[in-house]
Parts: C-alpha cells; sequence; structure tokens
C-alpha cells in the first residue's frame, strides 16, 4: 500500500543580512545607558582587577565609575585645565593621568591627592601608561617629545625627542618591561627600547596616527590613523600585513576584544567596527548617535564604552541568559521515554518484526489524506501559518491545483474567508516565488465570483486593493524591462567591443607582418 | 542742556567704530577708526581736526567715546580748564574714550593730548560712558557688572556698585541729573543719591545697547513735576529691529513698552531732537547696520500698539563704473541733528576718511538715495586741504525709487522741482527735496524686474546632491545613511548624485542596489530609479569593465526571474479590471436608485392603542413582502417617473401610514 505522502514545502532563501555567530554575539547586549560627562571623552579605561571599575576622562576630571553605577563612585578633579589618559597599574591600586600644562601625575585610587607629579614636558601630556614592571611610567606630549619616568624616586629616566610633531597616542608591551610604541601626528609610529638611546623601529602610517595597540602575543602592531586603520608585523621589522578602509572619516580608537579574536575601532563617522583577526573582515558593526573619541572593553567583553565628542558615555552590558531559565518551563517527557525499547538491539537468534514507522502528518496533510480539500485550505490560512510561513500556504494551493481540486476548494466561501483569502492574495501575489501559485488562485477566485460580486463592500474593496497591486507589479515590471534592455546594450557593446578590439590587433600584426614580408 | 546730553551721546555698536558728535552746534566728530587711532573731524569743513593713537590702541581698543557737556554749569574741573585755556578763545573740549580693558582715558581736543586717565574702576571692557549735566561726574558701566561713579577732578572711584546680574551695557542720565537708567537685558532706574533702584523696565530678548530720554517736561503740565515721572525714554537692543519707548509712571506697574519704532536692521546710532514740550515732535535718526538712515517725526502721547514705520528713509549709493552697473550702497555710519533741527548731519563712507554732509529736509516722504561718487569727494578734499582753495563740488545727484533707473524717466520731471544750492566755498551742499511718491504700479513694475533679475542671475553653488553622503554610505556601510539617499523621490536630485558621485563607487552602489532590489516591492520600484540613472549616466565607464557580466550578472538574474510573470499577471490585471469595473457600474445603479428610499412626507394619524397594534401587525407583513419586492421597490421610489402611481398601487405598503406628496 502507498503511503500517502505530505506536502513538499519548498523551502527558500532568506532575505537580508546573514546572521552569523557574530552578529549574535555582539547583539548581545542590553539597550545602552548614557551617561553625561563634562566634555568630550578622551579616554576611558577598566580597572585590570574585579570589580572592574573604569576610569573615565572628560575635560578637567576623572571619574572612576563602578561597573553598574550611573554616578562615579569617585572624582579626580585638582587639575587646572583639561586631564588626558587615566590609566589603571596593572594591579588596579594606581592612576596616571596626563594634563594639559604638561605635567603627568600619579593618583592612589583610595587617595585624593596626586602621589607624584612629574614635570617636564613644556606642553600637553596626551598620553601616558604604565611600563609592565609597574614601576615605570611612559608619557607623550605636543612637546614632540616622550619619556620615561621612575616611579619611587618621580625622577625622569630618558627622554626620546624623534618625533617631528604631536605625539598623541602610545601603548606599552605587556611581555617586555621596555618595549613601548608612540605614534604621532608626524604620520609615523615608532618602537622604543627603554634600555637604548634610539627608536628600535619606525613605520610610516601615512596619516596622522591617532591610536595605536599591541596585540597580546606582542608581534602585531595595529596604528590607526586618517581613514585607515593598518596591521604590522614588528617582529618582520615592521611589514605591512593589512591595511582598513571601513571608515568614512578619522579613525580614533582602538580596542581589542577579551579574547583577542576581534579588533575593534571607532571613528569621528559615529560608528564602531569589529573586525576579526584572521580574516580581517568587518563582522559587526555599531552605530552610535556622536563622533567616537573612545572605547573600551571590560574583561570577558561584559560591557562596551563608548565616549563622544558630545559628551556623552555610552555604556552598554552584556545580556545574561539567567533571566531566560528562571521562567518556569512546561515540564517535557524525560528522552527516555521516546527511546524506550527503541534502543534494544535485536540478537542473532531474534525473530525481528519490523513495525511501520508512524509519520506524524500536519493538521492539513491528514486533512489532504482524507479529501477535504476546502478544510485543508481553510487549516493553511489560520493565522500563524499564513502570517509567519506563507510557504506553507502557497504549498498547499499548488498542491491542490496539481489535484485539479483548487477550484473546489476555493468555492463556496462566505465573505469573512473570501476576505482573508483576497487579503493574503493582495499581500503575496507580487512576490517572485509565491507570483507563479497565487496568480492561479487570484484568476480561479475571480472566476468563481464574479457572478456575485458587488454584493459585499467589504469584498469589493479587497478586489480593487488587488487591482491596485496588480497594477503597481505591472508598472514595475515595465520598468524592469526597461532596464533589462539597458543592460542588454551594455553588455552588447562590450562583447562587440573585445570582438573588434582583437580582430584590429590581428589585422595590425597581419599588416606588419605583411609589411616584414614585403620589406 | 538736556538736548545737549542727548546729542553728545552718540551710541556706538562694538562691531563698528565707535563715534559722537560734540555737543552745542555739531561742530566736531570723534570717530575711532579700526586701527586704533582716534579722529576729531571737523564737521563744517570736513577737515582732520586732531588725531590721537593711544599708546595701549592695540591691546585696549576704543570701546566707547563721549563728549563732556559744555554749556552747564562748570563743575570745578571745567573751570580749571577753561581759565587754562582762556586765551586760546576757542570752545573747550574734553572727549572721554572707555576702553576694552577697562580703563577710561581724558583726552583733550584743544590741547590734544590725554587729560588724564580713570582707571581701577573696572577689569573689563567698558560699555558706556556718560557725563553728568552739571557736576562733572563721569558715569560708566562695564563688561563686569558694576556701574562706577568717577570723580574727574581726582580721577578717582566716587562711588561703585553692581548693577545687573549680566554684563551693564547702556546707561542714561535723566534730564535733571537726580536719576540714572541703565540696562542690561532690562532697564533699571536708579536713584543717583541712595543708589537704589527706583523702577524695572523689562522687555526687551537681548542686551539693551542705547538708552536715551526723549522729553523733558511730562505730558500733562497739570501734575506737579518730580523731575522724572511721566518721561519718555528710547530703548534699542541687540539683534532687534525695534526701539521701545518707556514712559516713567507714578504707580509702579510698569507694564510694557508704550510703543516702537521699527527699523530694517539693528540700530548701530541713534540721534534724536528733544521735545521741550507737548506739542513739538520728537525726531529720531536710526542709523541701522545695513547703512540705511530712518528718520522719524512723532509726537509722543502714550500708548501706541502698532510698531511705527520711518518717515523716511535715506541711502548713500556710489555710481558703478559704467553707466548701466547698478550703484553699490555706501554705509551711513552715523547722523545727527543741527541744531536748527531742520538739517541732518550725515557721515558716511568709510570710518578712516568719513564724509560729513550736511542735508536739509523739507519733506520726508520717500525713500531717498544719494549717489555720491566717494572717490571723486575724497580727491577733492585732499587738495582743498593742501590749497584751501573753495571749490564748487559736482556732485551729481539722483534721486532713485527702489535702486530703479528703469522707474526713473517718468520721475525725472517731477525732480526739476528739486532745487540744488550749490554753496561755493563748503565742501557740503544743501538739497532741497520735494520727491512726488512713486504710484503703486511703478513699484510693482519695478520689483517685478527685480524678481526677474534674481532668477537669471544665478550660478550659485548647487547643494542638490546626497553624492558625498552616499560614497560615505557605501564606504562604511552605513544603514541609516544609505537609506536617507537611496529613498529619496526627487527625480532631479537622484540625478545630480549619480552623476557626482566617482567612479570607483558605482560598482559599490550596484551591489547595494542588488541587494535593496530583494527588498519589499515597493522600495525596489525606488532602486529600479536608480538603477535606470546609473546606466543611462555611467553608461560608456560599465561598458569599459572587464568583469561587467560576473558584476551584474546577479542583477540580470533577479530582474529576469521578476519579469516572467509578467505576461500572467496583466493577464489577471485584465480580469480584475473587468471585475471592477463591473462592480463599479453596479453601484451606479445601486446609487442612482439610493435616492429617495424615504417618502418625502410621512404623513402619520393620530391613532389609538388599538390602532397602532394593527399598524404594527401590517408593518410586519410589509417587512416580509420587502425583501422579496426590493428591486421592484428600489424603482418604484424614483419620484421623477411617471408609472409611479402605478408601482405604488401594487405595492404592499400601508396606504395608511404613509402616502407620498404629489
Amino acid at each position: 500500500m502507498a503511503s500517502y505522502k505530505p506536502v513538499a514545502v519548498l523551502p527558500f532563501p532568506r532575505l537580508g543580512e546573514k546572521v552569523t555567530q557574530d552578529t549574535l554575539y555582539w547583539k548581545g547586549y542590553k539597550t545602552p545607558v548614557q551617561i553625561k560627562e563634562f566634555g568630550a571623552v578622551n579616554k576611558i579605561h577598566f580597572s585590570p582587577v574585579p570589580p572592574h571599575n573604569y576610569a573615565v576622562t572628560a575635560s578637567s576630571r576623572i571619574h572612576i565609575y563602578g561597573r553598574y553605577s550611573q554616578e562615579p563612585i569617585k572624582t579626580f578633579s585638582r587639575f587646572k585645565d583639561a586631564a588626558y589618559c587615566a590609566t589603571y597599574r596593572d594591579d588596579g591600586k594606581l592612576l596616571v593621568a596626563g594634563s594639559e600644562e604638561g605635567s603627568v601625575r600619579l593618583f592612589d585610587i583610595s587617595g585624593r591627592a596626586a602621589l607624584r607629579q612629574f614635570d617636564g614636558h613644556t606642553k600637553a601630556a596626551h598620553v601616558v601608561d604604565f611600563l609592565s614592571d609597574k614601576y615605570r611610567i611612559f608619557s607623550g606630549a605636543d612637546d614632540y617629545t616622550s619619556k620615561l619616568w621612575d616611579i619611587p624616586s618621580s625622577s625622569e629616566i630618558v627622554s626620546y625627542s624623534e618625533h617631528t610633531d604631536y605625539v598623541r597616542c602610545g601603548c606599552t608591551s605587556k611581555l617586555n618591561a621596555d618595549l613601548f610604541v608612540t605614534g604621532s601626528y608626524d604620520h609615523t609610529v615608532k618602537l622604543f627600547d627603554a634600555r637604548t638611546e634610539k627608536s628600535a623601529l619606525t613605520i610610516e602610517h601615512g596619516h596622522p596616527v591617532e591610536s595605536v595597540l599591541l596585540f597580546p602575543s606582542g608581534g602585531l602592531l595595529v596604528s590607526a590613523g586618517g581613514r585607515y586603520v593598518k596591521v604590522w608585523d614588528i617582529l618582520k621589522g615592521g611589514h605591512l600585513l593589512v591595511s582598513l578602509k571601513n571608515h568614512h572619516k578619522t579613525v580614533t580608537c582602538l580596542c581589542l576584544s577579551s579574547s583577542g579574536q576581534r579588533l575593534l575601532s571607532g571613528s569621528l563617522d559615529r560608528h564602531v567596527k569589529i573586525y576579526s583577526t584572521t580574516s580581517y573582515k568587518v563582522v559587526h558593526s555599531f552605530d552610535y548617535a556622536a563622533s567616537i573619541l573612545s572605547l573600551a572593553l571590560a574583561p570577558e567583553d561584559e560591557t562596551i564604552i563608548v565616549g563622544m565628542t558630545n559628551g556623552v558615555l555610552n555604556v552598554r552590558h552584556r545580556k545574561h541568559e539567567e533571566n531566560k531559565e528562571r521562567i518556569p518551563k512546561k515540564r517535557h517527557p524525560a528522552y527516555r521515554t521516546f527511546v524506550k525499547g527503541r534502543n534494544y538491539m535485536p540478537k542473532q537468534e531474534d525473530f525481528f518484526v519490523s513495525k511501520p514507522v508512524r509519520n506524524h502528518l500536519k493538521k492539513y496533510d491528514k486533512l489532504l489524506k482524507s479529501f477535504q480539500v476546502s478544510k485543508a485550505l481553510d487549516a493553511v490560512l489560520e493565522v500563524p501559518i499564513r502570517v509567519y510561513t506563507p510557504e506553507i500556504t502557497v504549498a498547499v494551493m499548488q498542491e491542490l491545483s496539481r489535484r485539479g481540486t483548487l477550484k473546489n476548494a476555493l468555492a463556496g466561501r462566505d465573505e469573512k474567508q473570501l476576505g482573508i483569502l483576497l487579503t493574503f492574495l493582495t499581500r503575496h501575489v507580487v512576490e517572485p516565488r509565491f507570483a507563479p501559485v497565487l496568480i492561479n488562485v487570484a484568476e480561479m477566485i475571480i472566476d468563481i465570483y464574479l457572478s456575485v460580486a458587488g454584493q459585499s463592500a467589504v469584498v469589493d474593496k479587497q478586489f480593487m486593493r488587488l487591482q491596485e497591486v496588480v497594477e503597481k507589479e505591472i508598472d514595475y515590471q515595465g520598468e524592469l524591462l526597461e532596464t533589462l534592455g539597458m543592460m542588454d546594450a551594455l553588455f552588447a557593446t562590450m562583447t562587440s567591443k573585445k570582438v573588434t578590439s582583437l580582430e584590429n590587433k590581428s589585422n595590425g600584426i597581419s599588416k606588419v607582418v605583411e609589411q616584414v614580408a614585403s620589406s | 542742556m538736556a538736548a545737549g546730553e542727548a546729542c553728545g551721546g552718540g551710541w556706538r555698536e562694538p562691531a563698528r567704530a565707535p563715534c559722537a558728535f560734540s555737543p552745542c552746534g555739531r561742530r566736531l566728530l570723534a570717530l575711532s577708526g579700526p586701527d586704533g587711532r582716534l579722529r576729531v573731524w571737523d564737521a563744517l569743513s570736513s577737515r582732520l581736526h586732531r588725531e590721537y593713537a593711544p599708546s595701549a590702541r592695540l591691546s585696549a581698543a576704543c570701546t566707547c567715546l563721549a563728549w563732556a557737556p559744555t554749556t552747564a554749569k562748570e563743575g570745578p574741573q571745567r573751570k580749571k580748564r577753561k581759565s587754562e585755556a582762556a586765551e586760546a578763545g576757542e570752545q573747550l573740549d574734553l572727549l572721554a574714550i572707555g576702553t576694552a580693558v577697562g580703563s577710561i582715558l581724558l583726552y583733550s581736543t584743544v590741547k590734544g593730548d590725554l587729560q588724564s586717565k580713570l582707571d581701577g574702576g573696572h577689569d573689563n571692557k567698558i560699555n558706556c560712558i556718560r557725563w553728568h549735566q552739571d557736576n562733572g561726574c563721569l558715569y560708566s558701566c562695564s563688561e563686569d557688572k558694576h556701574i562706577v561713579e568717577w570723580n574727574t577732578q581726582t580721577c578717582k572711584v566716587k562711588c561703585k556698585w553692581k548693577g545687573d546680574n549680566s554684563s551693564v551695557s547702556s546707561l542714561c542720565i535723566s534730564p535733571d541729573g537726580k536719576m540714572l537708567l541703565s540696562a542690561g537685558r532690562t532697564i533699571k532706574l536708579w536713584d543717583l543719591e541712595t543708589k537704589e533702584v527706583y523702577r524695572h523696565f523689562t522687555g526687551h530678548a537681548t542686551a539693551v545697547s542705547s538708552l536715551m530720554f526723549t522729553t523733558v517736561r511730562p505730558p500733562n503740565e497739570n501734575q506737579p513735576f518730580d523731575g522724572i515721572t511721566g518721561l519718555y525714554f528710547l530703548s534699542g537692543a541687540v539683534h532687534d529691529r525695534l526701539l521701545s519707548v518707556w514712559q516713567v509712571r507714578s504707580d509702579r506697574k510698569e507694564k510694557n513698552a508704550v510703543m516702537s519704532f521699527t527699523v530694517t536692521d539693528e540700530p548701530i546710532f541713534i540721534d534724536l531732537t528733544v521735545s521741550e514740550s507737548k506739542e513739538e515732535p520728537v525726531k529720531l535718526a536710526v542709523v541701522c547696520r545695513d547703512g540705511q538712515l530712518h528718520l522719524f517725526e512723532h509726537i509722543l502721547n502714550g500708548y501706541c500698539k502698532k510698531p511705527l514705520t520711518s518717515n523716511c528713509t535715506i541711502q548713500i549709493a556710489m555710481p558703478g563704473n559704467d553707466s548701466d552697473s547698478t550703484p553699490k550702497p555706501v554705509p551711513i555710519l552715523a547722523a545727527a541733528f543741527c541744531s536748527d533741527k531742520q538739517s541732518l548731519m550725515i557721515v558716511y563712507g568709510n570710518t578712516l576718511q568719513p564724509i560729513i554732509e550736511r542735508v536739509s529736509l523739507s519733506t520726508t516722504e520717500s525713500p531717498v538715495c544719494l549717489v555720491r561718487d566717494i572717490q571723486k569727494t575724497l580727491v577733492l578734499k585732499t587738495e582743498m586741504d593742501v590749497t584751501k582753495v573753495s571749490l564748487a563740488l559736482k556732485y551729481s545727484v539722483f534721486l532713485i525709487v527702489h535702486n530703479k533707473p528703469q522707474t526713473l524717466p517718468p520721475l525725472l520731471v517731477k525732480i526739476l522741482v528739486l532745487c540744488m544750492r550749490w554753496q561755493v566755498g563748503l565742501s557740503n551742499t544743501t538739497f532741497c527735496f520735494s520727491v512726488p511718491q512713486a504710484s503703486i504700479e511703478d513699484r510693482l513694475g519695478a520689483m517685478d524686474i527685480d524678481a526677474m533679475k534674481v532668477k537669471t542671475q544665478g550660478g550659485l553653488p548647487q547643494t542638490d546632491s546626497f553624492a558625498v553622503l552616499l560614497v560615505q554610505g557605501l564606504e562604511s556601510n552605513d544603514p541609516d545613511i544609505l537609506n536617507k539617499v537611496l529613498q529619496t523621490r526627487k527625480e532631479a536630485l537622484v540625478k545630480n548624485t549619480v552623476a557626482r558621485i566617482p567612479v570607483h563607487a558605482v560598482i559599490p552602489l550596484l551591489h547595494e542596489l542588488t541587494k535593496r532590489l530583494q527588498g519589499h516591492p515597493y522600495s525596489a520600484s525606488q532602486m529600479v530609479r536608480w538603477l535606470k540613472t546609473i546606466f543611462s549616466i555611467h553608461a560608456s565607464y560599465l561598458s569599459t569593465l572587464p568583469d561587467l557580466v560576473p558584476q551584474l550578472g546577479m542583477l540580470y538574474q533577479l530582474m529576469e526571474s521578476r519579469v516572467k510573470t509578467l505576461q500572467k499577471l496583466s493577464r489577471l490585471h485584465g480580469k480584475l479590471y473587468l471585475l471592477i469595473t463591473q462592480i463599479a457600474a453596479l453601484e451606479k445603479i445601486q446609487d442612482v436608485s439610493d435616492v429617495n428610499q424615504t417618502a418625502k412626507l410621512v404623513y402619520e394619524e393620530e391613532s389609538s392603542e388599538e390602532g397602532s397594534e394593527d399598524e404594527m401587525i401590517a408593518d410586519k407583513d410589509s417587512d416580509d413582502n420587502w425583501e422579496e419586492d426590493e428591486e421592484k421597490e428600489e424603482q418604484s421610489e424614483e419620484p421623477e417617473m411617471a408609472v409611479d402611481k402605478e408601482i405604488n398601487g401594487d405595492s404592499d405598503l400601508d396606504p395608511e401610514n404613509e402616502s407620498e406628496e404629489e
């Protein structure tokens, strides 16, 4: 006995952006919290130790925020002018910051006044950082110099003045306590070794450098400036690996995700782009309200914070899955109830009687199986199927039309049912994947109900709407045909030109050959 | 005295050069140029009288000027000066110069040197200086919110008090010298004895930049006059086209300005003739930032709702190089009434070499434009300075209505009435104007031509293109920007944008359009328009691409699959069209029949309860039959039809209850 074959629903590719693992990951943040700062936020830095407070430098203040606090839990405001680049030490106990007047100050997290003040820069010190031995500080300033300071003695160790313009960014190596990198507006990035007098490496970025970043492994260096983000291999002596140009304005800040697998860049064009560090393709992008100046990711990517030119700090926290689990779920039968007795392996001497596998049929399949065509059509016109999976509805319609019973199924419907049917048609008749089937259905409906037209205002209106849709689609397709004609012409000129150019060439060659021959 | 004070204190605007006419006769004009030098001009001969370069002129620019009063009882300091300069036999004039750093310089025009320096009162820009008429005191106000009373003899601060919460921008002393008006944002009236606020006046949205008393007598002369009540004063503010007039009232319920004058732009210099009596009108000359001079003449008598417009507007223009070109406007810097109150001194040109001209106005009716050749005058004047030979200046005088030479011919005849008296020996001339007003028709005609000209003049850079934005959107793949650009409906905008995008953006744009073509049908139709525009504008570029077919293959297939159903759709459309026309036709019939379903007149008999029961039964019956005969009824209800009666007779309606009026 031939068993009933369920209706085959053709799968259609989904439109729109492809949902990747990355989009899911980076979309898993809550709605942002906005915190208003006193001025443009020039640096955000997370404390490396739990509870991972973060220091925000804006205008003449440094605010320390707790992870979920909207108010600063601590403020360092003893700056006469703008403060820059407040950075935590690895143990999270000390904080260093540069300032507009050129002094570099060291703060104890629990204290209020500066522990140390390093004077020596004649202009604004825009970048400061701790070397990884914890006892030295490097700073870069607008007087074109970068200096190293000793914390215990609060004295200057060494000063490098190799740059020919403002030094605005830099970072230190986490592996080697003597290595640090500075980026300058003279378009270069320089790698310094504290043990030597001169820079170890110079890289030409090509634009004023706004931000530099060393990979945790120390082998790769990322520099941002102008519209470009460039990745360099410093082990190969500054070999350019990748040049990325995905922003339409200056890139101002860089950041690595906690896993080191993703690179984030923020720009004045209000976007944060996330690159994969294996393929260097943009895998996700965030959009913000104003130009971005600073960017930071909390450990484990728990929080992404962006500081903008309008002084707004945008804080996004990661959503956690726990909330969902708390909702008591309906208890399903355990897995073993389904496999009970089925996983018994028949032994050699067992007499095996095969039992036909029972197919679970959908409601419309059952109805189709019992030839209740009208009811089957009703079943697929119910709201969830008709709205969310119109392809099932269309597949059933196609099946009915194949059987030749579509007319029966469509006939004998009252005003309301006909209304639903027509709404469905109006919505989907122009979709190319459904069009062939639905046009037939529409024609059939008109044939059936032509005689009773004009009796119900609702249905009349639906027909009119359908007509409008069809009319628009015809206009659209007319336009498309014209465009196709244009493209045909384009393609034609292309192919013909190729041929002609070839012919010319061959002619020329033959002529040359002839000339040679005649001479 | 009061007139002298009011006239002498020409108010200045920070961006403009400070200038002031000397009181009494208007003989001298002090003007501080952009180079920081102070120049004193002789108004009658247009000659440079004095030039003074303050030592700190570059760091501490002059911000305001005020001439000391001369006609009053002299204070001790004045007496001393008078005795000093008695031999000179000349008018003694002292000029107070306020600077941007807060010091005040007293400059003597007789000695031609600095008399003294008042220091230590202000630490910010001086905004206004006023001399007291009687006691030789000087009042100054500054950006630092304070008002300072100076003793000019000892050069010391007499009194200093906070005048406002923001900067104090203007001052004025009442005619009797006992009150002081100060203004920042609000106007305050101070009692000078006690330094207490006597009245507040609020109403200006921006900083008040000029204050002046306009009357010296109260309007009602029966009442006892205490020196201030009932007086009117005038105020002008920054960025404000209205000059407000306020009245000091005895009751404290000061509400609003009693009236206002409207001018074409922010006022930069105001001068007025003070009305001495109730009947005498106040004459007001206001120089605006746009270089026009407005004249007002009004008798102040209480509240007036509508802003008054000027009686006369004067502009000065320089003729163009050719006869065809339109005259270029020359800004008027300042204006002051002469002591006879009938003629006006106008200062125009640039601040380094201003031209001072005396104009007497017999009638002030229409906008007047005086055409002056500045360059020629300048040359002539220097000659005069050297040779002291009096020259009859050849001014070409045109009268132009609305700057339109075309409208002149009909008026030229009437200009003959205009009499010009060339006064030989003086570089300035006196004119009498009697100008007939142009008819409305002339004016409209002139305006029409103006509008036409503006249109043809065009050629400004166009901003109707999204090219840059689109390229940025494509590069950063920003959906917001792309939506904004691609969803535009303006045909011209699409065309401009596509025409201006760089060629390297064409292929990314095509890919973006391909993506969007798969979206909603309605937005897709928008994209087709973009596609067509690209193909038509960038065809030559596209045809040079070697990999065009693979690049556009997907797009081509997409469109081809879409148009496959066109034939079937067209058929369906035909069917639908037929169906809908039929429905429409049916409705038409119904509409016609629906016209008169109800009887035009319903006659109801007053019946007993039994009768009503009968009716109900009858109604039911008729209802039952109604449906069957519906169509018939519909036709039968047509009142125009001749068969009406017969069908009515056939129908089952109860003739007792309803009857049609014939």
